[in-house]
């Protein structure tokens, strides 16, 4: 049978747990704070390094080489260069080199799998999506998505969805096409 | 007092635990949002180098293969040729801590873009845009540097500059909001 005196016990016993966790869920929570924001800074340079030298630069160092390989082809045609050349070659190289030019790195960017890893994890726990990228990225993105839209809108054809954006395949395939030029006009260049 | 003693010490252990958690966690962020950076700013930097190479190569190929390959031309080309050779392909920064402070890498880049419009000046061509038009290349890649630049620092060390504002208010708000756990 209940009594007061027993409702007693077990409220203050309840209280007093509840207390002895708030105390624990504090300061684990304080200290977790703490340890995030210096986990973070300890090692953000370490990560810049490694994206700047293992990803950013061998990236941007290849796609650039191929840019200015066609772009400086298409001067050489313009000032009426002696190399054998149609007038197919010219509108080819354009096209490359146009189509060269509306490649972005967050198009051609590898994934981060660990990012995307730990993305889920963070879906998992909390069930919603996790925001990582830095205010100066996310600037980028948005500006990026402002693009796209614009060129939707301006694209004449109705109903026309997401732009297609182009992949590092596509770039693939400009870099063979503009071998083949080179090799037309029998020229002599690495294309990395 | 020995009871007040125990309090705090189980405090501390508290903190100390969720201290290590965090820790562990913070750390994963910030390899994360460090690479991201990193690999953004590589990217941009490279590119504009790469397409310099690209473009200052394929020049020197058609005067070779015209075998007009002696004159001034060629000695423009191949100094752009040569300082893109001497650049780093890691964070300018940790580079020049290697190379000892000889190597000023902001020099160079800008000895590198006025070669670059140098030599299409001499060849009579427009210069790339990007480069040409002064403030978007001297904000794009270099912009990183221009926030550092204040606070007297080397170029790209990403824990000063626009992060540090940020996470300095965070720790005072108790609260990363770059991190979200």
């Amino acid at each position: 049978m209940d009594s007061p005196w027993d409702e007693e016990v077990s409220n203050e016993s309840y209280n007093r747990e509840s207390q002895w966790q708030k105390i624990a869920s504090d300061f684990t929570n304080a200290g977790y704070r703490d340890g995030i924001t210096a986990g973070k800074e300890g090692v953000l340079q370490e990560g810049f390094d490694s994206g700047f030298a293992n990803t950013g630069a061998p990236l941007g160092r290849e796609i650039g080489r191929i840019r200015g390989i066609a772009s400086a082809l298409l001067a050489l045609l313009s000032k009426g260069s002696s190399i054998p050349h149609s007038p197919s070659t010219t509108n080819e190289l354009r096209d490359i080199s146009f189509k060269l030019s509306e490649i972005r790195f967050s198009d051609i960017c590898p994934p981060d799998l660990e990012a995307e890893a730990h993305a889920r994890e963070h879906m998992q726990a909390e069930g919603e999506e996790l925001v990582m990228d830095s205010e100066e990225l996310e600037d980028r993105k948005q500006v990026e998505s402002l693009e796209d839209m614009l060129a939707g809108m301006s694209a004449s054809g109705a109903g026309r969805g997401k732009p297609q954006r182009p992949s590092m395949d596509d770039f693939n395939v400009l870099k063979s096409r503009l071998e083949v030029v080179i090799g037309q006009m029998g020229l002599q260049i690495h294309l990395s | 007092m020995d009871e007040f003693d125990s309090l705090v010490n189980l405090e501390q252990t508290f903190f100390d635990a969720g201290y290590k958690d965090g820790h562990a966690h913070g750390r994963i962020h910030g390899l994360i949002e460090g690479r991201a950076l990193g690999r953004e700013k590589g990217y941009e930097m490279w590119e504009e180098l790469g397409y310099y190479e690209g473009f200052a190569s394929t020049w020197k190929a058609h005067l070779v293969f015209q075998g007009t390959e002696d004159g001034r031309i060629t000695h423009h080309l191949n100094g752009l040729l040569e300082l893109i050779s001497q650049f780093p392909q890691v964070n300018p920064s940790v580079a020049q801590a290697e190379a000892g402070s000889e190597v000023d890498i902001l020099k160079l880049l800008r000895n590198i873009r006025s070669k670059y419009k140098l030599l299409c000046a001499s060849l009579g061509i427009r210069p790339r845009l990007h480069a040409a038009d002064g403030s978007e290349a001297a904000q794009e890649p270099v912009d990183g540097a221009q926030v550092k630049s204040k606070k007297k620092k080397s170029i790209w060390e990403v824990n000063d500059g626009e992060g540090e504002d940020e996470e300095q208010s965070d720790r005072k708000q108790g609260q990363p909001q770059t991190l979200s756990f």
